[in-house]
């Protein structure tokens, strides 16, 4: 079963920074992560927000690092074991 | 948790930092944005959340006044870690730095210690101009009673951390703002590395050969590690085999595993982000050649920045800089293959 990584819908107020980036993978694709661990950090302007993992399982990067995302985008997803 | 998340120096050393907090209570941090901002260079983060307010404390723009603070509270049994915002602001606070945390132990004739760490962002690269974007590597590898520490990546940024906090002399730890991985500034692809979540210490005075080989060896730290990796990458086409010693500390500085390198390659090139004279490339050289003349097949060489403030302007300050192409193009000269540089 896959968990998708998704981005909160009011993470940040789109209509004052409409995008944000993925600035950074803390894994690499297919790796073994834990639920909670923090998996992703996404920047709007200047400011970052940490991403966790929502379940155990192997992670699988829908956007690379750099992408543009907006509010409630999937950013990737967990394969559970 | 995992140990095989990739992480970021930022987030290296603040990890560091938080968990020498959770083990040693004399342990605690002041600095300029340190607080709710994490750091402007992101080694803090996470801190204020997890110790409050009294552990993790944000100071006014006064330098003179909370490193003075520092060496105080280092005096009387603390373990401070202040921060330097930019290294380049170190001329208002430079005599509790100098006169102060690096001398007292000796005055005190050993009576008081000084587990103090000095954290501080070097570096330049990125337009900032000459305030903000010197390394000043030697003006403080140069005063006796302090140790210096400028690591290239994630996991010697963690361990040497924790040496630093656990030291009981004044520690400068130098971290260079293009390895921190911040979102709004590149970094290098190795600067991320694979970091244990346990908490592990790096001894002072331990160089890594970061890439061996036969032909030649260039000495570095920090940022310039990662372009003489790639010139070595390059090189290596052109069938040149280049040894790469990243210093990892300043003071103490491992000269045992540059003289064995350079008695192997006979061919030496130093490269630092500091200004060229007067500087650690001249100590690496001197050091080999008061070891042994002999070691030497050719002239050595020295990449660093001309005796020059760094410039604002980006071509200009791109030129000042070494890089891999500099760093390739001395190797070859080493080699009596200068040429092929042109």
């Amino acid at each position: 079963m896959a968990t998708e990584i998704t981005l909160a819908p009011d993470l940040w107020d789109a209509t004052a920074n409409p995008e944000g980036i993925v600035a950074n993978w803390f894994f690499q694709e297919g790796a073994s992560v834990s639920k909670g661990a923090t998996v992703a950090e996404i920047m709007v302007e200047k400011t970052t927000f940490d991403i966790v993992a929502p379940a155990d399982g192997r992670l699988h990067i829908a956007v690379a690092k750099d992408g543009v995302v907006t509010p409630g985008a999937v950013i990737g997803t967990i394969d559970g074991g | 948790m995992s140990s095989n998340r990739i992480m970021t120096v930022s987030r290296a050393i603040s990890e560091a930092i938080a968990q020498e907090m959770r083990a040693d209570p004399t342990v605690f941090v002041m600095g300029e944005d340190i607080g709710k901002y994490g750091g402007i260079f992101g080694a803090t983060g996470g801190l204020l959340a997890e110790f409050g307010e009294e552990r993790v404390r944000d100071t006014p723009i006064s330098e003179t006044g909370f490193i003075g603070a520092g060496v105080g509270a280092a005096m009387s049994g603390m373990r401070p870690i202040v921060e330097l915002m930019f290294v380049d602001f170190f001329g208002v606070c430079m005599d509790a730095i100098y006169n102060l945390a690096a001398k007292n132990i000796y005055f005190s004739g050993g009576h008081y210690k000084v587990p103090m760490v000095i954290m501080t962002a070097t570096g330049g690269g990125y337009s900032d101009a000459g305030q903000h974007s010197q390394t000043l590597h030697a003006t403080f590898a140069h005063l006796p009673g302090l140790k210096v520490v400028a690591p290239s990546n994630a996991y010697d940024a963690k361990g040497l951390m924790i040496s630093a906090i656990r030291d009981d002399s004044p520690v400068v730890f130098m971290f260079h703002k293009g390895l921190q991985g911040l979102a709004w500034m590149a970094s290098p692809e190795g600067a991320a590395t694979e970091l244990p979540e346990d908490a592990y210490a790096i001894p002072f005075g331990e160089a890594k050969v970061v890439r061996s080989g036969k032909d030649v060896t260039i000495v570095t730290l920090s940022m310039m590690v990662h372009h003489a990796l790639d010139a070595a990458r390059a090189l290596e086409k052109e069938g040149i085999d280049a040894e790469v010693i990243d210093l990892r500390t300043l003071v103490p500085l491992d000269r045992k595993t540059v003289l064995k390198s350079v008695a192997k390659t006979g061919r030496l090139v130093v490269v630092d982000e500091d200004y060229k004279s007067f500087g650690l490339t001249a100590e690496i050289l001197a050091s080999v050649v008061e070891d042994d003349p002999a070691h030497l097949k050719a002239a050595p060489r020295r990449l660093a920045v001309p005796d020059v403030p760094i410039p604002y302007s980006r071509p200009m300050e791109q030129f000042v800089l070494p890089n891999a192409e500099t760093i390739a193009a001395a190797v070859r000269e080493t080699l009596g293959r200068a040429r092929e540089a042109a």
